[in-house]
């Protein structure tokens, strides 16, 4: 008996990984549309972890891959914009008190990110003041223009990426876990993007995937990612569309 | 099933599937000067630790004192050597836990909660050395490698647990799982053993009195004793490890240590120096702790902080203690301690303000003579406002 539940336990923590339930994963607030051909948009340094999966599901993180995914999603992302005839301008880290500002605004914002996701995407445990249909009411408050003095942007990007590349030994564990009946995920890729409007303060757009394709370590499935990432973003559906000519997918 | 058999079981498991049974050595020590990571696994591990330090750096609950700082990395240098403590970067976090940690790429942690449990110079050396022990071990890489070969032991061993195989396979598969789980806490109780050990070695070697290694775990039985006994809480077993702990029990360290240094004499603790350092913030340290919620564990604190002498912060902060709990007795004794701490220092703004409402709160309106006292004394205090209203 005690040898059934322990067996019952380990597949368990196994499963646990490979959870998927009925989730939203994009919002934006109702009547926002990017003006295309005009906007400044501050990118905040992005939060990207890319490594492997071990046999046992551990993250490995990996330097080399994270830097490729972080040098290809940047001129990825920058593409993207400039088809939009947008500009997309790198955050400069600050020094001084304005460094303890940054990272008050870099830490509020995945908090409200974390918020969004389960309290409003998740729609059997939406806050009651989150029901009413397509309400999405957020935000880090007008204080946030601090961030983006002297840039003249309008908005600030923050993007969050982590990958996890099942390795072989995960790949082999799968098969063989597979002939047993026990369904074992290999790999883990999720990641969220969120705009913010700089003279409000409000969250005007956010997307969290926990499901996303493209190889970030490789140009193309860095463009593959930002496309997905950037998707129902309001004001980039018809140039998304022509990157995906031009890049001929 | 025997522990040989058991270890058997593991290797061979490590040789089924391919999991390396030791890691390569490192050949430079990494807090050589301007050290790279060398393997993909410490190089992974040190972008992880860079980012997060990007992160700490700026964070609003690192202290932004230099002077306290600088002393802590005075004393890091005296222990393990100038040219060794060159490595580690230093950063004072406000945080009430009896607590220290260093990164393995030289991000070191040390809570404003450690600072004020350390009686002198000496312990602290003790607990900086120990730590920079795990750093120069390359102890999270090893525990990180030990940690992935275990689960991945153990997911095989899943799999075959669950398969269609023999009750003696499966129940076999089971074992080997577990002693994979155990083994990943004994590895890490380990090398906090081999810290212990060598962080002594440092400090003792600086001429730091060693007695301090052992006192520290002492101290800390007896506070989480007096915690526990404040929350009608079972005292803890020092005497036994439990299969899931992750350091040496405080009884444990504190025997080994005590052994270690037995006949080694008296060496200079440092008394002076670390009390001046941690002096003008100790106020603020004794209020993170009074937000703890832990009435028993601090008030055995502020006992060992004050010895026989009670000074006029402790004091107040003592009747901060109290006044917090808040039951009428407690509503008196703080009010009895606001007293003292006026009677030997008669401009304490905050005990004035700690008298007066603890006075109000209990019913009694000389309370609002000593509001009004505190107000006189701070006219630019932060809760003006809030307390004006208190006032007739």
């Amino acid at each position: 008996m005690r040898h059934t539940l322990s067996a019952a336990m380990a597949v368990l923590c196994l499963l646990a990984s490979s959870t998927a339930f009925a989730q939203e994963k994009s919002g934006n607030k109702p009547g926002f549309t990017l003006r295309p051909g005009s906007t400044r948009i501050l990118l905040i340094r992005p939060t990207i972890k890319v490594g492997a999966q071990s046999t046992g599901g551990m993250f490995e993180p990996n330097a080399d891959w994270t830097q490729q995914a972080r040098d290809n999603l940047g001129a990825a992302l920058d593409a993207a914009q400039q088809q939009l005839g947008n500009q997309v301008i790198v955050a400069q880290e600050p020094i001084g008190p304005a460094a303890a500002t940054f990272a008050g605004y870099r830490a509020l914002f995945s908090v409200l990110a974390d918020s969004v996701i389960e309290y409003q995407f998740f729609p059997g445990n939406r806050l009651p003041t989150k029901k009413r249909k397509g309400a999405f009411e957020w935000t880090m408050g007008p204080g946030v223009a601090e961030i983006a003095k002297g840039t003249g942007c309008d908005y600030a990007l923050f993007i969050f990426d982590e990958d996890q590349y099942g390795s072989t030994g995960r790949k082999f564990l799968q098969v063989f876990a597979a002939m047993a009946y026990v369904q074992v995920k290999s790999g883990e890729h999720r990641g969220y993007a969120g705009l913010v409007d700089l003279h409000s303060g409000d969250l005007v757009w956010l997307n969290a995937d926990q499901a996303m394709g493209g190889d970030v370590r490789t140009v193309e499935g860095a463009q593959k990612r930002v496309r997905q990432l950037l998707e129902n973003f309001p004001g980039s559906t018809p140039p998304a569309a022509q990157i995906a000519t031009a890049s001929g997918q | 099933m025997t522990s040989r058999l058991r270890r058997l079981a593991l290797l061979g498991a490590a040789a089924v599937f391919g999991v390396a049974a030791s890691a390569p050595k490192e050949p430079l020590p990494p807090y050589s000067g301007a050290y790279e990571p060398q393997t993909v696994d410490e190089r992974g591990l040190w972008m992880q630790l860079d980012e997060a330090e990007r992160r700490l750096r700026d964070s609003a609950f690192v202290l932004k004192e230099p002077a306290l700082t600088e002393y802590v990395r005075a004393v890091l240098c005296r222990t393990v050597g100038t040219d060794r403590c060159r490595g580690a970067r230093i950063y004072v976090v406000r945080n009430p836990e009896f607590n220290a940690s260093m990164a393995p790429n030289g991000m070191m942690v040390v809570n404003s909660g450690l600072l004020v449990r350390v009686r002198d110079e000496a312990e602290l050396a003790a607990i900086l050395g120990h730590e920079f022990a795990h750093f120069e071990q390359r102890h999270s890489l090893h525990r990180f490698q030990h940690t992935r070969s275990m689960t991945d032991v153990v997911a095989w061993m899943s799999v075959v647990a669950a398969s269609g195989a023999s009750y003696q396979v499966r129940s076999t598969a089971i074992n080997v799982a577990n002693s994979a789980v155990g083994s990943m806490f004994a590895f890490g109780r380990d090398e906090e053993r081999e810290a212990d050990l060598l962080g002594a070695k440092y400090m003792i070697a600086a001429g730091y009195d060693p007695n301090a290694l052992p006192d520290i775990w002492n101290r800390a039985m007896d506070e989480a004793d007096a915690t526990a006994f404040g929350r009608k809480q079972k005292s803890h077993r020092y005497d036994r490890l439990s299969f899931f702990a992750s350091h040496p029990t405080d009884l444990q360290r504190a025997t080994y240590l005590r052994t270690l240094v037995a006949g080694m004499g008296q060496g200079d603790a440092g008394r002076e120096p670390l009390q001046t350092a941690v002096k003008p913030l100790r106020g603020a340290f004794l209020a993170d702790q009074i937000k703890l919620n832990d009435f028993g564990g601090t008030e055995y604190l502020f006992g060992q902080l004050a010895g026989d002498t009670w000074d006029a912060e402790l004091l107040c902060a003592r009747g901060d203690l109290y006044r917090t709990r808040g039951n009428p007795r407690d509503l008196v004794s703080a009010a009895a301690f606001y007293t003292q701490a006026i009677a030997l220092d008669p401009a304490n703004a905050d005990a004035y303000r700690g008298l007066g409402l603890a006075q109000l709160r209990g019913g009694d309106a000389h309370g609002v003579d000593a509001l009004k006292r505190y107000l006189a004394l701070r006219p630019d205090a932060p809760d003006h406002a809030m307390i004006q209203t208190l006032l007739p």
